[in-house]
């Protein structure tokens, strides 16, 4: 489908995304500056030291969304690999597995329930939605059953997290010293490292053929298969990984602790100006949506408003943001 | 004549699934729950099933008109029209059938034609607008009724009791069933299947596409109301967030069901049986002494059941292409 579309790539591509992401940031300046007139503390170092530490979380969570959306598929999968790799985490700290040993373990099991995502979803093309949520409660429902043998405590997992994770991803942590924790580093890294291989590399040029156009990207050798299931295993991995931090940053493991990140990966994406349909965006878009959401949500907060008040304002965002920049053509334009 | 058999079999293929796993969960039922086949068994059950089977329906038109379209919001707009019911009719004292009646119908249709509005005009694609609407709504129904509290209406109370089986549900939900197979008999009913299945060859040969959509969003809107209808009934009051995992539920039935999430393909019969199937499986996985994670059990379960039937609907699929 959508031959007509391909040409547009060239140099209208690249002012395109430059005007989304420029509406972005243009966002961005308008929340800080609301949040700095209307909130008191709002620009104290306390404040913005936990918004970094809330957007390194939902950045690295929103990384697999990124990439999928370019697919033009979705990863409904990522709030229960984040809720599971927490309560194994814990579970396999408890049972007194080396922690080295044990993240490897939650990591490796995030990368195998990525490819399973990736297989099933290559193979039931358009299905992504309903297979990624199906593997993600069989996920979640057998991480609880796991974690629950000889425990009271259904869904939640208490005991000792060791001092090095709590120093990671805890509001209190820090690095060498600095008053940082690691993880907004470490998240910092990553996105340079992903968006250098977005944009530098044949691998990651093929993530938009793919998405931009699946026919010719076969012509050109891209292995349309092995893109997709790359792209969900890198999703369960940052997945596990989000989800052993957020245990370094409540100290005890508990399964709804992902539940958050189902919408807001979702809406960091779409926010960002990643097209779902695939092809257009990347994952500098997704950092700009992810500081939204995330400045958004200190500023309502700040300003007074309940979960469920903030949750119906990223509502009406949404709708707005994407009319924007993401609108399909005209059906009488397609034919 | 004689070739009638094929198409015939096309068409309902997508049943087979749903049919086989319904026959097997009626067996473990008689072994395992003999008493679900009593009076006071059958009464409860379909207290229990009936707003699944009709949020399942009101997905079922939407998913079938194509672009990808599952309304994720039919879970916070049932639970919507739930807590708007008891706080702003029962509350004041308005709460006369006739009152409740119009209030769930044009609340259902009218935020289902406000939703069609902004797919069709704003152009965008229906799982973002349903997913808005889902945040929106789950938002504002904790602001209308923070926690659960209030009742139904005096003379829907008897209505959950499920002593009987020709209870008003069971009426309401004969009525519903027949109005979605005289429904699915209209050239109508073909013009949103046409456009699920190929919007530009539907607009290309003619079917006005918009007003399938339009269509397709009011039926939707109507099961919708029938289903919070229901649902009131059998709570017995209002309640912010309950409402919002029929969401995964029907959306998990209707793939039972054998409908496909690309659209074009599948219908009602299907939905109905899907969501039969979550509730034999709930039904039995509850009678098994799981202890304090019968709950996990449960979400393992449906996860793998979704996993498996998508995979089967996918091989039938497959192999009646290949005939």
């Amino acid at each position: 489908m959508a031959t007509d579309l391909s040409g547009r790539s060239g140099e209208m591509g690249g002012i395109a995304l430059s005007r989304r992401v420029l509406l972005g940031i243009a966002l961005l300046v308008v929340l800080i500056a609301a949040g700095y007139v209307l909130v008191p503390g709002f620009a104290s170092y306390t404040n913005i030291r936990s918004m970094l530490l809330l957007a390194a979380f939902l950045g690295l969570a929103s990384i697999g969304q990124t990439l999928c959306a370019l697919l033009g598929s979705i990863d409904m999968s990522i709030p229960y690999v984040i809720g599971s790799a927490n309560i194994i985490l814990a579970g396999l700290f408890n049972w007194g597995v080396p922690p080295i040993l044990a993240c490897l373990i939650v990591l490796i099991g995030g990368i195998v329930i990525g490819v399973i995502n990736g297989v099933l979803s290559f193979r039931l093309q358009g299905q992504a939605l309903i297979m990624t949520l199906g593997v993600g409660f069989a996920v979640v429902g057998a991480s609880q059953i796991l974690t629950s043998i000889g425990s009271v405590y259904a869904g939640n997992v208490l005991g000792e997290v060791p001092e090095w994770l709590r120093d990671v991803s805890s509001i209190a942590g820090t690095t060498f010293g600095l008053p940082i924790p690691s993880i907004v580093l470490i998240w910092i890294a990553i996105a340079v490292i992903i968006i250098a291989i977005m944009a530098k590399t044949p691998f990651g040029r093929g993530f938009y053929a793919v998405g931009g156009n699946r026919r010719a990207a076969a012509r050109i050798l891209i292995s349309e298969f092995r893109t997709w299931t790359i792209a969900y295993a890198i999703s369960g991995a940052m997945s596990a990984i989000t989800g052993m931090t957020l245990l370094g940053f409540s100290g005890g493991g508990f399964v709804g602790v992902g539940d958050p990140y189902l919408f807001t990966t979702l809406a960091a994406v779409v926010i960002g100006g990643t097209s779902l349909l695939g092809g257009w965006g990347g994952y500098g878009s997704t950092i700009v949506g992810t500081l939204v959401l995330i400045i958004l949500t200190s500023l309502l907060v700040g300003l007074g408003l309940s979960y469920a008040m903030q949750q119906a304002v990223f509502g009406l965002l949404i709708v707005p943001m994407v009319a924007l920049y993401a609108r399909t053509p005209n059906l009488r334009d397609q034919i | 004549m004689k070739n009638d058999f094929r198409p015939r079999f096309e068409r309902h293929q997508h049943l087979v699934a749903p049919i086989f796993l319904i026959a097997v969960l009626l067996l473990v039922a008689m072994v395992r729950a003999p008493q679900l086949f009593t009076i006071d068994g059958i009464g409860g059950a379909i207290i229990v099933v009936t707003p699944l089977i009709l949020a399942t329906l009101a997905l079922t038109p939407i998913v079938l008109v194509g672009r990808g379209g599952v309304d994720l919001s039919v879970g916070p707009l049932l639970g919507f029209i739930n807590v708007g019911l008891v706080k702003w009719l029962v509350e004041t004292g308005h709460a006369s059938p006739i009152t409740v009646v119009a209030y769930i119908v044009s609340a259902g249709v009218l935020y289902q034609v406000l939703i069609a509005t902004i797919i069709i005009y704003v152009r965008i694609s229906p799982i973002i607008v349903t997913l808005s609407g889902y945040l929106v709504l789950s938002g504002v129904n904790l602001v209308i009724l923070d926690r659960p509290s209030g009742v139904a209406p005096e003379w829907m109370q008897s209505w959950g009791s499920g002593t009987s089986i020709l209870s008003p549900v069971f009426f309401i939900l004969i009525a519903m069933v027949t109005f979605w197979f005289v429904f699915s008999r209209t050239s109508f009913y073909q013009q949103i299947l046409l456009t699920g299945a190929n919007e530009r060859m539907a607009f290309a040969n003619g079917v006005n596409t918009v007003a399938a959509r339009f269509g397709a969003h009011v039926v939707a809107g109507l099961f919708t109301a029938t289903a919070a209808l229901t649902y009131t009934a059998l709570i017995g009051s209002g309640d912010p967030t309950q409402g919002n995992t029929y969401t995964l539920a029907a959306i998990t039935a209707l793939v039972l069901g054998g409908t496909s999430l690309a659209g074009g393909s599948g219908g009602g019969l299907g939905s109905i049986l899907g969501a039969i199937c979550i509730y034999l499986i709930s039904y039995i996985l509850s009678t098994y002494n799981f202890g304090t994670v019968a709950g996990f059990v449960t979400q393992m379960s449906t996860g793998v059941i979704l996993v498996v039937s998508l995979l089967v609907n996918n091989l039938m699929n497959r192999r009646v292409r290949a005939l």
